[in-house]
C-alpha cells in the first residue's frame, strides 16, 4: 500500500493519478455521509470517511485494520489536518484524533508514505 | 533564481527571505515589493518594524498591494524582487471590491507573478502554509485556501527552488542545499 498524505489543496490526487497512471473509474472519493468501498485501487479523502465515523459512532481504525487484505496493494490518500489548534467541538476534536491515530496505523503498514507540499513530493518512507 | 519559501506562520520566514534575496542579489538593485495594505495601529506597528529590518540590507520599497506585475513598469526587470507575501496579495486582490470575493484574484496573480519570474533577474516569493487544520470554514474562506494553494503549486512549478521553514530549520522541496 502507498500511503499519501498533505495539506489540503495540496495537488495529492493529481500526483497520485499521473503516478500510478489512475483513471477516475479506479479511485472512491469518501464523502463525510456515506461508508467506505476498498474495491478501486485508490481511495481518496480518507479524512471524509473518518468525520463518517465520527459522526456516526464507527471505530475508522478498526474497519481499517478488519479490511487489511482488501487495502493491502491499494494507493491510499488522507489529507493532514493536524496542524490547526485544538478544535473547540468534541466532533471535529475526535475527528482530529480518529485521522491522527488511522494515518499513524496507514503509515506503519504502508510500503511507501508520501508528503505532497506545493504539488512537489516528499518521500517520508 | 526564482525561489518559493512557504511554511507555518512565525518560523522565520520573512527574515529568512530577505536575507535570501540580499544573497541573490549579489551587489544588485534589490527590491522590496510591500503587499500589506495597513488596517489599524498594530498593522502600522508592524509595518515600521519591517522597515527598520530591512534598512541596512539595502532594499528599495516599491509599494504595490494589488497588480503586482506593475512592479516592472515602475522599475524594470534589473534586479532581485523579494515579493512577502503572496497570502496578503491575494487577500487584496480577492477582497478590495467590498463583501464579494474576486473570482478573477487567483488567474490575475498568477499571471503578474509569472510576469516576475520570466522578467526578473531574481524573485524570492513567501507564502504561508495554511492547509493542514481540522477545521470546516465558510465557502469565502475555502476558495481563498484553495486559491493561494493553486498560485503556492504554480510557484512551486515554475522556481528553480521550493524551501519550508520549520522553526527556523530549511527543508528542501525542490533545488539543493545550495541555494
Amino acid at each position: 500500500m502507498d500511503l499519501i498524505i498533505g495539506g489540503a489543496y495540496q495537488g495529492k490526487l493529481e500526483y497520485a493519478k499521473s503516478r500510478c497512471s489512475l483513471s477516475d473509474e479506479e479511485i472512491f472519493v469518501c464523502t463525510e455521509d456515506k461508508g467506505i468501498e476498498f474495491a478501486r485501487q485508490c481511495v481518496y479523502n480518507i479524512q471524509e470517511y473518518t468525520l463518517y465515523c465520527v459522526k456516526n459512532g464507527i471505530d475508522a481504525l478498526e474497519i481499517f485494520k478488519a479490511h487489511r487484505d482488501d487495502w493491502k496493494d491499494s494507493v491510499l490518500i488522507c489529507e493532514d489536518i493536524f496542524c490547526g489548534v485544538v478544535p473547540l467541538g468534541k466532533d471535529m476534536r475526535d475527528w482530529r484524533e480518529m485521522t491522527g491515530r488511522l494515518c499513524a496505523y496507514l503509515s506503519g503498514e504502508a510500503e511507501s508514505v508520501t508528503r505532497i507540499f506545493c504539488g512537489l513530493e516528499q518521500k517520508l518512507k | 533564481m526564482n525561489v518559493l519559501i512557504s511554511g507555518g506562520c512565525k518560523n522565520g520566514k520573512s527574515g529568512f527571505a530577505q536575507e535570501l534575496a540580499v544573497k541573490l542579489a549579489a551587489g544588485g538593485k534589490r527590491y522590496y515589493v510591500a503587499t500589506m495594505v495597513p488596517y489599524d495601529d498594530e498593522d502600522r506597528e508592524r509595518i515600521a518594524r519591517h522597515i527598520a529590518d530591512r534598512a541596512g540590507l539595502g532594499f528599495e520599497t516599491v509599494e504595490i498591494p494589488r497588480d503586482i506585475g506593475s512592479c516592472l513598469e515602475k522599475v524594470g526587470g534589473n534586479g532581485t524582487f523579494l515579493v512577502d507575501s503572496i497570502t496578503a496579495l491575494l487577500q487584496n486582490e480577492m477582497f478590495s471590491a467590498g463583501g464579494e470575493a474576486d473570482p478573477e484574484a487567483e488567474s490575475r496573480c498568477i499571471r503578474d507573478l509569472g510576469a516576475i519570474i520570466e522578467k526578473a533577474e531574481n524573485a524570492v516569493f513567501v507564502s504561508d502554509y495554511i492547509y493542514s487544520d481540522a477545521f470546516r470554514y465558510d465557502d469565502i474562506t475555502e476558495k481563498y485556501r484553495a486559491s493561494l494553494a493553486a498560485i503556492d503549486r504554480f510557484l512551486a512549478k515554475e522556481c528553480d527552488a521550493v524551501l519550508e521553514l520549520c522553526a527556523g530549520n530549511l527543508i528542501f522541496h525542490k533545488g539543493g542545499p545550495k541555494v
